[in-house]
């Protein structure tokens, strides 16, 4: 059991962060509000980091906290979520895709369908169809994170090819791991602009940081997001080893990622006062991110009932993934 | 990052699980949480000081220490293998902790070479030892303690009184600070004294814990003379020391601690089964958050704090104290809410295993405020993880 990073980990993790602090400062994540189209100017960094979809699930949550970090808008978690379940099988020059899981009614948005090239569609059986984006009906379905774009996919494929249900399991846990991996990055950033806002913010002639009730609030806040963040970690150890636990593991990961990012959105706010629900300031590009992604592969309460049904056994059908 | 645990690991948890199933004797198989609810008759019984002296003997009492002090010099990470071995099978090591937790790394840290001497009897806990720290008006606040030294020529006279002093009824030593200068600022003025329990002039009253067994005392000092050299450290440095010993009763802790709370949630499985609730919904995601909350504390616990199982006095130890004991509190009361009506009925044979959930619950009041409470936690995050102004 070895938590530590290698040094090609660290390397990794620092470029990321050093790519996307220059590349999607707050300012973009704003003008994409507007302008979606300004994504490309990021994703010509990114794109040259897609095969961490086919790698160890370890790197791909370590750059995936990092993208969470500044609310990167584009494709990139669709097409390493694409690319871990079909990136074997496809043409190589594929770079873009995104996964549409079909008669799944806890996951039933396709993220960024409209700037991908290809679409894994799973269907009940479970089947596989890879499909050109072009080839599909998609219909936009408006959310309060402007720094991502939903999908709904007006009908399924006529032709599938089998699924094996082994593999669809695997790719299902990845998948809890690297959107916890960016949860617990989006957190993060909200933690971190809290925690600087309560150093700088004077009122009673003080920071409001020297206040034992921001204080304890940080410190819970701070607990949530490093308990989660290992959770993340070793869900992502897990699933590289193929570890008889990393059913449960992911399930926590999620759950945990979940639980820190909406204490962190709420108390965050909260110690931002006045501001902190403000259009001008720029915690709510980070809000938006935080809230809405606790919701797109099964919500927190979603993935506590999988992991009781793995605790204590199945008490009802299990729905979803 | 990765699951896997080295060749070399892997041997060391083999030679361990070797020497567990030839020594551990009968009555360490119930597991320790049977001493929470106070059904141990003796404070500290016989077979648990055999069973401490043979881990000392084959090097299995503190394993990142040198033979000679009950160890065999094993890296950071073997002694958390270790410490998560002995939780697993839910082994205690000792039935007294002051002695090898506190006081021998302290006196390692601080003593000099006659003070040294004392250690190897306290790891094997031929010496009980007790630690006298709190007082009336000294808890959370514990620089403000008042227990007066005054040094005169060749030994020192102390007076006052000692409170919540666990094992003080059959410590034949105590680590006790007093104030040795009043005219100081409160950090500055406190020292550390090794007082023989048996000098004149110590009256000890014992306290009975919420759960009725008296498991702690109040210490009395009327006119005490403690001898110049049983001064630790430097006169008026204590502070310092009291810095490291309560890290070092934090270090460590965590795998035990988080051992303790997901053995309480497999069980709390059992119980909602056997009490027909396992299939009520709230019940179900109320264990599921609990698992949840277990399972990433642990992972919270290998992830940073490996290397504090060898004593570091990182401040992190504060996120496991305050998290570990909080929610042991919490799995408690969910304990009593699957037992329902039943859930504070003692009496043998008509409640749930003896009214267990409602005296741990009880009994876990002490886990959120003894060595630290859950409030001094949070003031240590913030101030020296967080780095938020103390005023």
């Amino acid at each position: 059991m070895d938590f530590s990073l290698t040094d090609d980990q660290e390397l990794l993790r620092d470029t990321a962060h050093k790519l996307l602090e220059r590349e999607c400062p707050p300012a973009l994540v704003r003008a994409h509000i507007d302008d979606p189209s300004v994504y490309e100017s990021l994703w010509r960094h990114l794109a040259e980091y897609v095969a961490l979809g086919n790698g160890p699930a370890t790197d791909a949550c370590l750059f995936l906290e990092q993208t969470g970090y500044v609310a990167a808008p584009g494709p990139f978690l669709a097409t390493l979520l694409f690319r871990s379940l079909a990136g074997d099988d496809v043409d190589r020059g594929a770079t873009t895709g995104t996964i549409a899981l079909v008669g799944d009614d806890t996951h039933p948005f396709v993220l960024e369908a409209d700037r991908v090239e290809s679409v894994a569609i799973v269907l009940p059986g479970p089947k596989l169809a890879v499909v050109g984006a072009s080839d599909l009906g998609v219909t936009f379905v408006p959310n309060v994170d402007f720094s991502r774009r939903l999908f709904t996919l007006a009908a399924p494929p006529a032709r599938a090819e089998p699924l094996d249900p082994a593999r669809l399991a695997a790719w299902r846990d990845r998948a809890h791991a690297l959107l916890a991996a960016e949860m617990v990055g989006i957190a993060r950033r909200i933690f971190d602009m809290s925690l600087q806002y309560a150093k700088e913010r004077e009122q009673f002639d003080r920071p409001i940081g020297s206040f034992q009730a921001i204080q304890h609030k940080l410190a819970d806040m701070s607990l949530a997001l490093e308990r989660a963040t290992a959770a993340v970690h070793y869900a992502a150890m897990t699933v590289d080893a193929a570890d008889a636990e990393r059913e449960r593991a992911c399930h926590v990961a999620q759950a945990a990622a979940g639980e820190a990012a909406r204490r962190i959105l709420k108390d965050g706010a909260q110690i931002h006062g006045g501001i902190g629900y403000t259009w001008e300031h720029d915690l709510h590009l980070y809000l938006r991110r935080a809230t809405a992604d606790e919701y797109l592969l099964g919500s927190t309460g979603w993935h506590l009932d999988r992991l009781a049904d793995l605790v204590m056994g199945p008490s009802q059908a299990v729905r979803g993934l | 990052m990765q699951l896997a645990w080295s060749a070399e690991d892997e041997a060391f948890r083999a030679e361990l699980v070797q020497f567990l199933d030839a020594h551990t004797p009968p009555q360490m198989q119930r597991g320790f949480d049977s001493y929470d609810v106070g059904d141990a008759h003796e404070l500290v019984p016989r077979y648990l000081r055999d069973w401490q002296a043979t881990l000392f003997d084959h090097g299995w009492m503190v394993p990142g220490y040198p033979p000679e002090l009950g160890g065999r010099n094993c890296t950071p990470v073997q002694t958390l293998i270790y410490l998560e071995t002995l939780a697993s099978r839910r082994l205690l090591r000792s039935g007294h902790f002051p002695g090898y937790a506190i006081v021998a790394p302290s006196l390692l840290e601080f003593g000099n070479d006659e003070q040294k001497q004392l250690v190897p009897a306290a790891i094997r806990g031929d010496t009980i030892w007790c630690i006298g720290m709190s007082e009336p008006n000294a808890g959370s606040d514990l620089a403000g303690l008042q227990t007066r030294a005054e040094l005169r020529d060749d030994h020192f006279v102390v007076n006052g009184q000692k409170v919540w002093t666990s094992y003080a009824m059959i410590a034949q030593k105590c680590f006790c600070y007093v104030r040795t200068d009043p005219t100081l600022p409160k950090h500055k003025g406190i020292s550390l004294l090794i007082i023989d329990m048996d000098t004149p002039g110590i009256e000890i009253r014992p306290l009975r814990h919420i759960n009725g067994t008296a498991g702690f005392a109040e210490v009395f000092f009327t006119d005490v003379i403690v001898p110049r050299e049983q001064l630790v450290g430097s006169l008026n440095g204590g502070w310092a020391i009291t810095q490291g010993s309560l890290a070092h009763e934090r270090a460590g802790l965590w795998v035990e601690s988080v051992s303790r709370y997901e053995h309480t949630i497999e069980n709390l499985v059992d119980l909602a089964r056997r009490m027909g609730r396992d299939t009520d919904p709230v019940i179900r995601r109320k264990i599921a958050a609990s698992y949840e909350l277990g399972s990433s504390l642990r992972a919270l616990g290998y992830k940073g704090f490996a290397s504090f199982a060898q004593g570091s006095s990182a401040p992190e130890h504060s996120y496991m104290k305050m998290a570990t004991s909080e929610a042991g509190k919490a799995a408690y009361e969910l304990g009593m809410e699957i037992c329902g009506p039943l859930a504070p009925v003692s009496a043998p044979g008509l409640g749930v295993e003896d009214g267990r959930y409602v005296h741990m619950f009880f009994m876990s009041f002490a886990n959120t405020v003894a060595g630290g409470s859950s409030e001094i936690q949070r003031n240590i995050i913030a101030q020296r993880v967080l780095g938020l102004p103390r005023r």
